[in-house]
């Protein structure tokens, strides 16, 4: 595609119709609870803006978040996102290697300076100035910094970018921090989950280029659009829930009924994310809706938020305490139990906040 | 369905079609007024199968019917009232990716978009100058 050409004509040059381009941004703005009329809107500022330099930079990961991206689109609507972005440079889908690769990422930082945005999935290594993961010898919290320094934006796709995740949980031996800790100076947009929904993050970079600003984030970064409801408040079994009908194991009669998963560890009351919505593998299903509980894997820390099998009523991470019979007592006991819940989780992260603040003795 | 899946009973109408269908009255009251209509998001709203039901036995068919193969496919259909259309996209899978009800004079994914015009002009003038390959072959045997 030439460098100065406008998606629209882009598209205009490979056949590709205006209804095309109106049907995505329908999509979108359907995914993202826009109103309906900023579908037309989107359409028109796509078709005039170029296409969006992205450089993608992977850490440590696992290359799910990849995986989730390209996997889930066909050759329909979704995969029209690729007309919109110019993926400048990615270790697993570029077609270069080594220094010219490298030499890729400098050419689109130079020629889109101030205007890029970089999208990183996996945590960044710190300890011992970032030594357990390189690449070429440049360790990523370098490769990090350099290639943020003219961004327009970053996007942490995955919990591992977003809060450290996985490499982040206890006991941290690679000094794991989520890319907020290293970039200060440059909006990050998180975009959690093990892996992340694949619209939420196409919805995001869509709505950057047609708006040419970041969405609505809430207080740990994310879309209110895509992460603004529990998983719980949207889950097809929360009447289950209300009505305080609960499978007690993977094998009973309530789960054989589709009842509420809340007293098996489902952590859908304190999660933040799109499943219920969105869902999976082309909208067929979400784990819920397969028979297992949300582990809550788009919130901070949820590797060590206690046991995945252990009801929110007895407590998350270190603390010990029970709500004794917290959702036996079905809606309303239900209720007050994940209200402590997340009351506790907060005082456990602000204990554990103060905690590192004291010295050791 | 196998002894294993999960048994769970169809939801109910929840009451939000009577709520929905007031909605539709208002902007085709303002279409007809004013000139201007509007959209709902039928996807955003929190429905059962049941009021999704009732809404479309409401509004019923129409005169006009389209159907797309834009990006994948999609339906658009005119209701019972001139004005107030249905209207599915397809995405991956068949599976419906955006649904909604559009109160205009004509859906705006109908409209031929001027970019495709010029550019579709262009074509056909293009295409006139280069003979059909049967064309081709008659005027080689003519000669």
């Amino acid at each position: 595609m030439p460098d100065r050409e406008t998606i629209g004509e882009a598209l205009s040059r490979r056949g590709v119709s205006r209804r095309a381009l109106l049907k995505y941004t329908a999509y979108l703005a359907s995914l993202m609870a826009l109103p309906p009329v900023a579908a037309s809107a989107m359409a028109e500022a796509l078709a005039k803006a170029r296409r969006q330099s992205v450089i993608w930079l992977s850490f440590q990961e696992c290359t799910g978040c990849t995986e989730s991206l390209t996997r889930s689109f066909s050759p329909t609507i979704e995969d029209l996102l690729f007309d919109v972005i110019s993926l400048d440079y990615h270790h697993t889908l570029q077609a270069a290697s080594g220094e010219a690769a490298e030499q890729a990422r400098l050419a689109a930082m130079k020629e889109n300076a101030g205007k890029y945005v970089v999208v990183v999935d996996g945590s960044v290594s710190t300890k011992d100035d970032g030594v357990y993961s390189t690449s070429s010898g440049v360790t990523n919290l370098q490769l990090l910094r350099e290639t943020a320094k003219d961004a327009l934006a970053l996007i942490s796709v995955g919990t591992c970018a977003a809060f450290g995740g996985i490499p982040h949980a206890r006991p941290n031996p690679t000094g794991a921090v989520p890319v907020s800790e290293i970039v200060t100076d440059k909006p990050v947009i998180n975009i959690p989950g093990c892996p992340p929904i694949a619209e939420a993050m196409a919805g995001t970079v869509a709505y950057l280029v047609s708006f040419g600003r970041i969405p609505e984030l809430d207080h740990l970064g994310r879309p209110k659009s895509f992460f603004g409801e529990a998983i719980h408040d949207r889950c097809y079994r929360r009447p289950f829930y209300d009505r305080g009908l609960f499978a007690k194991s993977f094998d009973d009669e309530g789960a054989r009924k589709g009842w509420c998963l809340y007293e098996v560890g489902c952590k859908g009351p304190i999660t933040h994310n799109a499943c219920a919505t969105v869902k999976w593998n082309g909208g067929v299903s979400f784990p819920i809706q397969s028979g297992h509980g949300c582990l809550g894997c788009s919130e901070p820390d949820f590797w060590d938020a206690g046991g995945f099998y252990t009801p929110l009523s007895a407590g998350t991470r270190r603390v010990g305490e029970v709500v004794a019979g917290a959702a036996l007592a079905g809606a309303a006991a239900g209720v007050a139990s994940v209200v402590l819940a997340r009351r506790r989780k907060a005082q456990a992260a602000a204990a554990e906040a103060s905690a590192k603040k004291e010295p050791t003795p | 369905m196998s002894p294993r899946d999960p048994v769970i009973a169809a939801p109910a109408a929840g009451g939000i079609a009577r709520a929905l269908l007031r909605e539709v009255a208002q902007l085709l009251k303002k279409l007809a007024e004013e000139g201007e209509g509007g959209s709902i998001d039928l996807r955003s709203l929190p429905m059962s199968d049941a009021d999704r039901d009732e809404v479309r036995e409401r509004l019923g068919r129409g005169e006009v019917r389209a159907d797309l193969d834009v990006a994948g496919t999609s339906e658009v259909w005119e209701t019972r009232y001139a004005g107030v259309w249905w209207i599915r996209h397809f995405g991956s899978g068949d599976r419906i990716a955006a649904e909604e009800i559009a109160v205009t004079g004509v859906p705006a994914i109908l409209v031929a978009h001027r970019a495709d015009i010029v550019a579709a002009a262009s074509r056909i003038e293009n295409d006139l100058e280069t003979p059909p390959a049967s064309g081709r072959e008659e005027g080689i045997r003519n000669a």
